[in-house]
C-alpha cells in the first residue's frame, strides 16, 4: 500500500434494490499493486464494481477514485480501465475495430498504434479479421482486457477476468496483472475462485452477502479459513467403533453415525487426516474413505460471515 | 472516411450506433413498410380516382406521417441506446471520457440516418409517383423529415429509460397521437403527428385543412422544441441514471 492518498477509497458503501440489500457498510482503501476481491457468486462483487466505475449510484456512502467522485466527473475515465463481467461486445466488429474504438473515444493521439500495442499485450492477433461474434469466451476475455489497457490507465478494474481462460492463458494473465501492479498501477481483480486468488499473491478483500468480511494478505485470510471447524465424512466397515475411537482419542470434537457413515467435526483437519488411519487400526476398523464436506468456497464464506 | 474523420469520437459513436441498429431483420421488415408508401402512390396513379389530390394526400398523411415514419422511428431510435443498454455494451461507450450529450446526439443522429432512407425516401417517392405535383412531394419531404427528427429524439430517450420501449412507444402512438390528439383540440397542440401533418398540409396547400390543425409555424417549432428537450433529457439520463 502506498503512503500517498489511496487510488480508491470506499466509505460506508451500501446499495439496495427495493428490499434486497446488495451491499452493506463496505469500507476499504486500495493503493497501487494487485488487490483481489474474492467472493462467491451473488456476493455483491459486480454491484461493487459497477459503483466503483460510476455505472451505478450508491444508496449510501461514498466512492472516491483519485480523490474524485467517478459519477460526477466523467473525465476520470481517462485514468481508469475497466473490463466488465458481461460477455457481449460489439459483435460485428473485429478486435482491431473494437479496441481502436476505445482508443478513439479516449482521444489518444495515435489510436491505431495504441490498439495494436494493447492487442499484442493480451497475446491476440491484430490481423484477425473475424467478427467478435466468432470468438470464444476466453478470447472475449482478452479482448475486454485489451480495451481496458489501451489508454494505459493508472487504475484497472477487472471483473472476473480469468473466467473462460485456459490454464496457460490464466497463468499469463496473472503474470500480466502482477507486472502491471509492479509498474505502480492499481489493479483490482474480482474472482470467486480461492485458488485463483492465491496465485495473485496479493492483498485480498473478501466479500460475502454484501459485506466485507475479511481483508489482508492472502496468507492471513487462508489462516483464518483454516482455523474454522471442518466437517468430514468417514467411510468404514465398523462405524460405531471408529466413531467412539475418534472421540476418545480427541482427534474429533464430535462424531455421529448416519446411514453407515461417520460424520465428524474437527477443529484441526490436517491433524485429523494424519491420525485417523492410526485410530482406525487401533479400533480394528477398515478405513474406506475420508471426504471433506465443507471445502467449497461458499462454506468458507459462510464461516467468515458467521464469525463476525 | 478520411483518417481525421475516422478518429473523431462523435463520428465513431455515430458509426457504431448506426451499424448496431441497422440489423438485416429490421431493414427488411421496415423496408417493406416503406415500400408500401411507393405501392400506394403507384396505386393512386394507376387507379386515377376522381379526387386524386385527396387520395394522394391520404398516402402522405394517412400512411406516411401517421404510421410509416413514427413506427420506423420508434423501432430504430428506441434501439439506438436501448439495445446497448439491454445487452450491456453501453458500458463500452459510457465508460469513456465522452460528454453525455455527445453520446445522446450520436444515438439520435444514428436513428435519423437510418429512418430517413427507410421511411422518408419511399414516402417522397410515393408522393411523387401519384403525379399530383411538386407541392405534395415537398410536403412529404418536410413533414417526413420533421417527424423523423422529433420522433427519433423522443424514442432515443424512451429506449434508454424503459424496458419494452417498443410496447410503450406503440401505446403512445396509438393512444395519444392517433386517438386523443385527433379528437381533442387542446391535445392536438402538443401532438407531434398533428404538428407535422399541419406543416405538410400547409406546404401542400391541402384544403380543407386537416381537423385540429395548428399553424405552420407551430407545426415547425413545436417538434423542434420537443427534439431539443428530448435530447437534453436523454443526456441527463445518461449522466444521472444507472448504466446496465
Amino acid at each position: 500500500m502506498s503512503a500517498a492518498r489511496p487510488t480508491l477509497q470506499v466509505t460506508k458503501l451500501a446499495k439496495w434494490f427495493g428490499s434486497v440489500v446488495a451491499l452493506s457498510d463496505v469500507s476499504f482503501d486500495v493503493g497501487p499493486g494487485v488487490t483481489a476481491l474474492l467472493g462467491p457468486n451473488g456476493a455483491g462483487k459486480s454491484t461493487l464494481f459497477r459503483i466503483l466505475c460510476g455505472l451505478a449510484n450508491p444508496s449510501q456512502g461514498t466512492v472516491r477514485i483519485f480523490g474524485e467522485d467517478p459519477r460526477a466527473n466523467p473525465a476520470i475515465a481517462r485514468r481508469i480501465g475497466i473490463a466488465p463481467q458481461q460477455e457481449r461486445l460489439f459483435e460485428r466488429q473485429t478486435i482491431v475495430e473494437f479496441v481502436t474504438l476505445a482508443a478513439i473515444l479516449h482521444r489518444l493521439p495515435d489510436p491505431a498504434a495504441a490498439a495494436a500495442r494493447a492487442i499484442e499485450t493480451v497475446e491476440m492477433d491484430p490481423a484477425d479479421k473475424r467478427p467478435l461474434s466468432a470468438y470464444s469466451k476466453g478470447m472475449r476475455q482478452r479482448v475486454k482486457l485489451a480495451q481496458a489497457l489501451v489508454h494505459d490507465p493508472e487504475l484497472l478494474v477487472l471483473d472476473e477476468p480469468l473466467e473462460g481462460l485456459d490454464p496457460r492463458q490464466r497463468l499469463r494473465a496473472i503474470e500480466l496483472f502482477g507486472r502491471l501492479g509492479q509498474e505502480g498501477r492499481t489493479v483490482v481483480v474480482s474472482s470467486h475462485v480461492l485458488d485463483e486468488v492465491e496465485r495473485f499473491g496479493s492483498r485480498i478483500l473478501v466479500i460475502a452477502q454484501g459485506r466485507l468480511v475479511a481483508e489482508g494478505p492472502f496468507s492471513a485470510i487462508r489462516d483464518l479459513m483454516d482455523d474454522r471447524p471442518r466437517h468430514l465424512r468417514v467411510g468404514t466397515d465398523r462405524p460405531p467403533a471408529l466413531a467412539a475411537g475418534l472421540l476418545s482419542s480427541e482427534v474429533a470434537n464430535g462424531a455421529h453415525v448416519k446411514d453407515g457413515w461417520i460424520e465428524v467435526e474437527t477443529s484441526d483437519a490436517p491433524a485429523f487426516r494424519r491420525r485417523v488411519a492410526g485410530v482406525a487400526r487401533d479400533c480394528d476398523a477398515r478405513l474406506l474413505e475420508v471426504i471433506a464436506l465443507d471445502e467449497d468456497l461458499e462454506s468458507v464464506f459462510a464461516y467468515l460471515v458467521g464469525g463476525r | 472516411m478520411s483518417t481525421a474523420l475516422a478518429a473523431n469520437p462523435g463520428l465513431r459513436l455515430w458509426s457504431v450506433l448506426t451499424s448496431s441498429i441497422a440489423t438485416r431483420a429490421r431493414l427488411l421488415a421496415l423496408g417493406a413498410l416503406g415500400l408500401g408508401a411507393v405501392l400506394l402512390g403507384v396505386g393512386v396513379r394507376v387507379a386515377n380516382p376522381t379526387d386524386r389530390a385527396q387520395a394522394a394526400w391520404s398516402v402522405v398523411n394517412g400512411y406516411g406521417l401517421s404510421l410509416l415514419v413514427p413506427v420506423v422511428a420508434l423501432v430504430f431510435a428506441s434501439a439506438s441506446l436501448g439495445d446497448p443498454s439491454e445487452d450491456g455494451t453501453l458500458v463500452y461507450l459510457w465508460l469513456r471520457p465522452v460528454p453525455r450529450w455527445q453520446l445522446a446526439l450520436s444515438a439520435f443522429a444514428a436513428s435519423v440516418t437510418v429512418v430517413a432512407p427507410i421511411a422518408v425516401a419511399p414516402l417522397v417517392v410515393g408522393a411523387a409517383v401519384t403525379g399530383t405535383g411538386w407541392r405534395l412531394v415537398a410536403s412529404s419531404a418536410a413533414g417526413g423529415m420533421l417527424a423523423t427528427v422529433a420522433y427519433s429524439a423522443v424514442f432515443c430517450g424512451l429506449g434508454l429509460r424503459v424496458r419494452r420501449a417498443l410496447a410503450w412507444g406503440l401505446a403512445y402512438l396509438l393512444i395519444w397521437e392517433e386517438a386523443v390528439a385527433r379528437i381533442s383540440h387542446g391535445a392536438a397542440r402538443v401532438s407531434l403527428f398533428v404538428s407535422t401533418r399541419s406543416l405538410a398540409a400547409s406546404i401542400a396547400r391541402h384544403t380543407p385543412p386537416p381537423r385540429n390543425s395548428v399553424s405552420a409555424v407551430t407545426g415547425l417549432v413545436f417538434p423542434l422544441v420537443v427534439t431539443v428537450v428530448a435530447l437534453a433529457v436523454t443526456a441527463r439520463s445518461l449522466d444521472r441514471g444507472e448504466v446496465t
